[in-house]
């Protein structure tokens, strides 16, 4: 469950978020969408409780985030999988020692049990061939695909996605889309995700909401918001075809 | 100035927290021999050329000073001292520092600007004690072996002088160097090498850290690193030379 209300934040005299509301239940997907900039990476960073907001209350099952020490922030980091806008890979680690870290660290599996598993979510996203490269040595799909995969690979009881189709060609992002739903309706994993991919957003979320102006101006099912008559949300379903 | 100041209050509170953090398990054994052998290679080219013209450059310099004396025999206990002492270590850390300081600034920086340690603190590592601990701790060892190697090899340069020129066997040389060097020279000698390898880095990994901004902001992140680091290494020389004074004499 995640529960955000009032949430406000900004950088010097730029206020990014300003009294933002959302309500997720558990086993809930939801999408935020949103134009650049709007602050949906920053939301999204306020959850997981690396930025701390200026005001307003972050609920994430029963403990308060904003408010949280160090055990307790703890507690709620073990249970969120967090794919990064920009993949975040660790650079000095070959791509299935980034999905072995995280899994001995955030879960101390045993090496030999978390080699197995990263190896399997790899396969999953179709990296196994590159699992023993560098970051540097994938192309930008790639990489998200293998942060992902190290989002994944923990279970996560919650996934935070930014940007999860970004740069990938529409039949790649079809079937990432497709993985995340189906991890979520396997494991009843509450997610986030942040898309500008308004066919991610039908695939992964059961609601979706769009962020302008520091708030998430208008929230409802894809269907709902594809009925709604004001441009700046009815942009996010122009086809480009 | 007040920047100056800003950074100076802030490092000191950075750099009292890896006393904090180096005793607290887990060990980051891996690590830590990952960066001794980074920082060790990546130094031990310049560390040697460095370390060698130091000593031919002092022993060109302070011959014809000495042999107007007639104390020219004095010169393997002048170069031995002065760089044991002061110009060895003094030296080597400067170099360090702009190989190994640049280094951690940099490698943090772009590991900030990345996300990658935001990964790190959802993946519950903390990022001080994973990043900042082993490094420092690798500086800590390297630098004195470094210092030490240099010392050497700035002796063996002042050897080279007087060999050449004929006016010291090797015998002579090696009995007079060794006679002229105690305890008293080399314990502050190296002592003051430990601080020097916490200096370089602390200063990298606090610059890394603070870093904003894009890929300009890892760039800044490593000239910053060298400059604060070689600063407070000679400011750090000039309390620990006091220091050495008082109890070694
Ligand atoms: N650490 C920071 N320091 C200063 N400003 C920041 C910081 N992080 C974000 N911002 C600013 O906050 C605003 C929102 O940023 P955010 O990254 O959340 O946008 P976004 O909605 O994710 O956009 P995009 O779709 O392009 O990723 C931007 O104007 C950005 O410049
Ligand atoms: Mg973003």
């Amino acid at each position: 469950m995640i529960k955000i209300s009032g949430l406000s934040k900004s950088f010097g005299n730029l206020a990014v978020l300003n009294g933002l509301e959302l309500f997720v239940k558990k086993g809930e997907a939801f999408s935020i969408l949103g134009k650049s900039g709007t602050g949906k990476s920053v939301t999204l960073k306020c959850i997981a409780g690396l930025l701390i907001p200026d005001a307003g209350e972050i609920i994430v099952d029963s403990i308060t985030v904003d408010a949280a020490n160090i055990r307790d922030l703890r507690t709620i980091r073990r249970k969120i999988g967090f794919l990064f806008q920009g993949g975040a890979l660790y650079d000095s680690m070959t791509i299935i020692e980034n999905l072995i870290f995280n899994l001995s660290h955030h879960l101390k599996i045993p090496r030999a049990m978390a080699a197995d598993k990263s190896e399997n979510y790899l396969t999953l996203v179709g990296l196994k061939e590159s699992m023993n490269k560098l970051p540097s040595e994938l192309s930008g799909g790639m990489k998200k695909r293998a942060a992902l995969a190290r989002a994944l690979v923990i279970e996560p009881q919650i996934l935070l996605c930014d940007e999860p189709t970004t740069g990938l060609d529409p039949i790649t992002s079809g079937e990432i889309s497709e993985l995340i739903r189906r991890l979520h309706d396997q494991f009843q994993v509450t997610a986030i995700v942040v898309t500008h991919d308004i066919l991610c957003a039908g695939i992964v979320s059961d609601r979706a909401g769009v962020l302008e102006d520091g708030i998430l101006k208008y929230t409802g099912s894809i269907n709902e918001l594809a009925g709604i008559d004001d441009e700046k949300v009815a942009g996010f379903f122009k086809s480009p075809l | 100035m007040k920047r100056f100041f800003t950074h100076l209050y802030e490092l000191a509170s950075f750099s009292f927290r890896f006393v904090k953090e180096a005793l607290v398990p887990p060990y980051e054994f891996g690590e830590l021999v990952s960066h001794l052998e980074d920082f060790g290679s990546r130094s031990l080219p310049l560390v040697s050329a460095i370390g060698l013209l130091m000593g031919l450059i002092l022993a060109l310099q302070t011959k014809p000073t000495l042999a107007r004396f007639g104390a020219e025999s004095f010169l393997p206990a002048m170069v031995a001292i002065s760089v044991v002492r002061e110009l060895g270590p003094v030296i080597t850390a400067l170099i360090v520092a702009g190989r190994v300081s640049s280094g951690i600034g940099a490698e943090i920086a772009s590991m900030r600007v990345t996300e990658q340690i935001d990964a790190l603190e959802v993946s519950t590592v903390d990022p001080y004690h994973f990043l900042v601990v082993p490094r420092v701790i690798a500086a800590v060892i390297v630098l004195p072996l470094l210092t030490a190697y240099a010392d050497f090899l700035a002796i063996i340069g002042a050897f080279i002088v007087m060999f050449v020129t004929g006016d010291m066997g090797w015998q002579l040389f090696i009995t007079s160097t060794l006679n002229s060097l105690s305890i008293s020279d080399i314990v502050p000698g190296i002592a003051k090498t430990f601080f020097f390898g916490y200096i370089i880095a602390i200063v990298g990994s606090y610059f890394g850290f603070r870093t904003e901004g894009g890929t300009e902001g890892v760039g800044k992140a490593a000239t910053s690193s060298v400059v604060f680091a070689s600063f407070i290494i000679l400011i750090a020389d000039l309390v620990l030379v006091r220091v050495g004074i008082i109890l070694f004499g």
